[in-house]
């Protein structure tokens, strides 16, 4: 592993037409960021129900990077019904005492290099800082 | 196509892991990532190879399945944009099911990002999380439709007309939808066009000659889609025909005389006849090509003067006054005033910036490039010096983007022909007041190529280099749920990977619709359009990708949240069955976001190929190889 990778791992959602080709886009750059992020494809990650979002917590993931195009998204309405599920989820985490800088709601596009490798920083830096899911709220 | 339809035996998946000569190898432990792989459940081969799309890679695969050692396949190696359609296609080959396979990115997502020790150990996850979704694949089948051999085309500028040409020499029938009693859209408001400075009326005379004279080819003016349904193969649209009014009446006036296919200058191609009365027109289309094009950007009211000063002007209304045969002299003469000098100002309504331009009525910025309005400028300078040696002729820039083929030779003959040029900052835009010391206008402007020197330059007029706006679809863009941009163009799904398609299979764009483009690249994506509309047209039939929602109906309690959530109309309806309300899907309308499968409490629908329990297999599998033992 990374010195620099939290030992929790960051699951990224991301979408086959902008954030998963913008992953590629990283890759060809041969620009490195933590290794502690598995990047899985969807077609847009408004299919994620809230319970998928804390079973992951509960299994041991420590942050979830939603990358979907934004506004771009090819499934008009798409975005906006995603955008309203992410503020429930939140909701839920703060129940379960999760802390919300766990999930992260972006747009990345198929060429946002630079911003991809923000987020993943800035999440392994979220997910160092909390350590294991779920132990926010037992120090709480 | 026969397929082995063995997904209902024990999964027994064969792992193949990619060197990609030394790309992937270099850097991840390839031997240790098949030693993990191979002691997985399901596993029954786990091999490596150098180049695992060659052909000895491939037929590793096709043995494994023709000997039944594995049934379904995960093929660890570059981006599955590069070679998942491969690899499905050996799967094939072998007889089995494509869809019994998953792609692990291990270079773009491994090699290439991470080094040491790590990259091995997120190679293996990934590859872990591949074995996890593919012990849950079932082996899906391409969903076929009838398709009617024939399109629709909206729009009859060079675009559409462009398209429907093109439709109709691959011997599919095409109806091309006008909204206006024209053809030729824009393109008929120009006079020389670059970069060839053919003229408008020729281009658009021989374009629509060819149209009009395809037998194959209903034109339909005054035209617009009123009715949209269906799906790929059998669109159900209604053409509502009323006759014209307002603008449209004055420009009929101007060509009254025309015969049908005679280009009128700065209206259009005749396209007779225009119809009396309303009427309505059904028709079954396979595919659509949306050819809508573009508005010029109108200055808001004192903009740079526009509007308060009538030697303001706009570059088409400059374009339509050189036209004019009679204008001619050693100097050009607007409204009976000769003009000494001119001014022409680029971006305007283009590359707007929050926060220093002005939202249009809608509260948006234009914060595109337009693109073609910096040679139409240069073109329109050059014509100018050389018909009006003694007009003077100024360009006030941010950028010069002559990108196209051709177009650079404007500019440089504009420098030659004497055009001075000064470049401003989009904060300090130039400044035209009324009056001057021998002229009409004074422009004021901070000279960034003489270090930010104020230069007052007296014109007799001053010409807004306009850009292209997006035009207001909404109507169009509700009934069709198409997809917007955030520059408001219409979206395809993807500029390089799925360049002119929309996520609804059998719509595709072309022209200024999507982007501001010039009439040659609006061509080549009607080009592209209508060559793609006839590959699925000409079979008779459309195999649609499989991965779209389906409803398990034990589980389906019949709420019809998925049909609320639901984002394309009608993909999703409630039948009554035995046992009540159920869901179902049409799965030629259902566009795959799986929207709805988050959208169902009882977990009763699921996207094909992308289920939740595939992705939940993944997520353990991730955890189990990445989490640190007792974290
Ligand atoms: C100032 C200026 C100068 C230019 N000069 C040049 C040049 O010299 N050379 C060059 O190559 N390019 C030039 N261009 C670009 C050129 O105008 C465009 O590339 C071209 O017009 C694009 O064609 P189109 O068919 O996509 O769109 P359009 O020309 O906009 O045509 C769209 C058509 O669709 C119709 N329509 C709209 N909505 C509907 C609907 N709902 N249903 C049915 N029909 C509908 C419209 O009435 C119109 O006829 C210039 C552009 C500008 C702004
Ligand atoms: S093409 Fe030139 S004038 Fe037009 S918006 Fe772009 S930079 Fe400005």
């Amino acid at each position: 592993m990374d010195a620099c990778a939290s030992k929790y791992p960051i699951l990224i959602l991301a979408t086959e037409d902008c954030s998963y080709p913008g992953a590629n886009s990283v890759g060809q750059a041969h620009q490195n960021y933590p290794d502690n992020t598995y990047i899985i494809r969807t077609p847009t990650p408004a299919l994620f129900p809230e319970k998928f979002y804390l079973d992951c917590f509960a299994k041991g993931i420590g942050g979830i990077i939603i990358m979907s195009c934004g506004v771009e998204c090819p499934y008009e309405g798409a975005y906006p019904a995603l955008a309203k599920r992410v503020d429930r989820i939140y909701a839920l985490m703060k129940q379960k005492g999760l802390d919300i800088r766990r999930l992260r709601l972006t747009a990345i596009c198929t060429v946002c290099n630079r911003a991809f490798i923000k987020e993943v920083n800035l999440m392994n830096q979220v997910v160092a800082e909390l350590g294991a899911p779920g132990s926010e709220a037992r120090a709480a | 196509m026969s397929k082995l339809n063995n997904c209902q035996e024990q999964p027994k998946i064969g792992v193949y892991v990619c060197h990609c000569g030394g790309n992937i190898s270099d850097h991840v432990d390839v031997a240790k990532v098949v030693e993990q792989a191979g002691g997985l459940d399901n596993v029954t081969v786990a091999r490596d190879n150098s180049f695992m799309c060659s052909d000895p890679g491939q037929e590793l695969i096709i043995e494994d399945i023709k000997s039944g050692k594995v049934n379904r396949i995960v093929v660890a190696s570059c981006a599955p944009a590069l070679h998942e359609s491969t690899f499905r296609g050996a799967i094939a080959r072998a007889g089995m099911n494509p869809y019994l396979y998953e792609h692990a990115n291990i270079r773009e997502q491994v090699s290439w990002v991470h080094h040491g020790p790590g990259a091995t150990d997120k190679a293996t996850a990934l590859v872990a999380a591949a074995v996890g979704k593919a012990g849950e694949l079932e082996a899906l089948e391409p969903i076929r439709v009838e398709a009617e051999a024939h399109a629709t085309v909206l729009g009859g500028g060079v675009a559409g007309m462009s398209a429907a040409r093109d439709l109709a020499a691959q011997g599919l029938k095409v109806a091309l939808v006008e909204k206006s009693p024209f053809l030729g859209g824009q393109v008929a408001q120009l006079d020389k066009t670059f970069p060839s400075n053919e003229a408008a009326g020729e281009l658009l005379s021989a374009l629509a000659a060819q149209v009009l004279a395809d037998q194959r080819i209903t034109v339909y003016t005054c035209a617009e889609l009123s009715e949209y349904s269906g799906y790929v193969g059998s669109f159900k649209l209604k053409i509502r025909r009323t006759p014209p009014s307002g603008e449209d009446l004055e420009r009929l006036a101007l060509a009254k005389d025309a015969a049908p296919g005679e280009f009128v200058p700065f209206v259009g191609v005749a396209a007779w006849p225009v119809p009396y009365e309303a009427e309505e027109v059904a028709l079954v289309s396979g595919a659509i090509v949306l050819a809508t094009g573009f508005e010029h950007y109108t200055p808001p009211m004192g903009e740079y003067g526009y509007g308060q000063m009538p030697e303001v002007i706009t570059l088409p209304e400059l374009i339509r006054l050189m036209a004019d045969e009679s204008a001619t002299g050693e100097q050009l003469v607007v409204n009976g005033k000769p003009v000494g000098s001119l001014a022409l100002i680029h971006c305007v309504g283009s590359r707007q910036i929050p926060g220093v331009h002005q939202p249009g009525p809608d509260g948006k910025l234009n914060q595109h490039c337009s693109r073609v309005c910096c040679t139409a400028t240069l073109q329109a300078a050059c014509e100018l010096r050389e018909k009006f040696p003694e007009t003077n002729v100024f360009e006030l820039y941010r950028d010069i983007r002559t990108y196209g083929r051709g177009h650079e030779e404007y500019y440089l003959n504009a420098g030659r022909s004497g055009v001075i040029f000064a470049r401003f900052e989009p904060e300090a835009p130039p400044v035209v007041t009324q009056g001057g010391e021998d002229s009409a206008l004074t422009v004021t402007v901070l000279d960034k190529l003489l270090a930010g020197e104020e230069l007052a330059i007296g014109v007799d007029l001053v010409v807004l280099a306009v850009g292209m706006e997006p035009r207001d679809n909404q109507s169009l863009v509700e009934k069709m749920k198409l997809p917007v941009g955030a520059d408001r163009f219409l979206l395809e799904v993807h500029p390089k990977l799925r360049p002119v398609e929309l996520p609804a299979a059998g719509i595709y764009l072309a022209g200024a619709c999507q982007a501001p483009m010039d009439t040659s690249e609006a061509a080549n994506a009607a080009g592209a359009a209508a060559a793609k509309a006839g590959a699925i047209l000409s079979a008779g039939f459309v195999e649609l990708d499989p991965f779209v929602a389906e409803v398990d109906e034990s589980k389906c309690v019949g709420s019809g949240a998925c049909v609320q959530a639901c984002l394309a109309d009608e993909a999703i309806e409630m039948i009554d069955t035995q046992v009540g309300k159920r869901a179902r899907v049409n799965p030629a309308l259902c566009m795959g976001c799986g929207v709805c499968v988050a959208a169902c409490e009882q977990g009763a629908i699921e996207l094909s190929g992308w289920t939740l329990g595939q992705y939940e297999a993944m997520v353990d599998a991730i955890v189990a190889q990445a989490l640190p033992q007792g974290a």
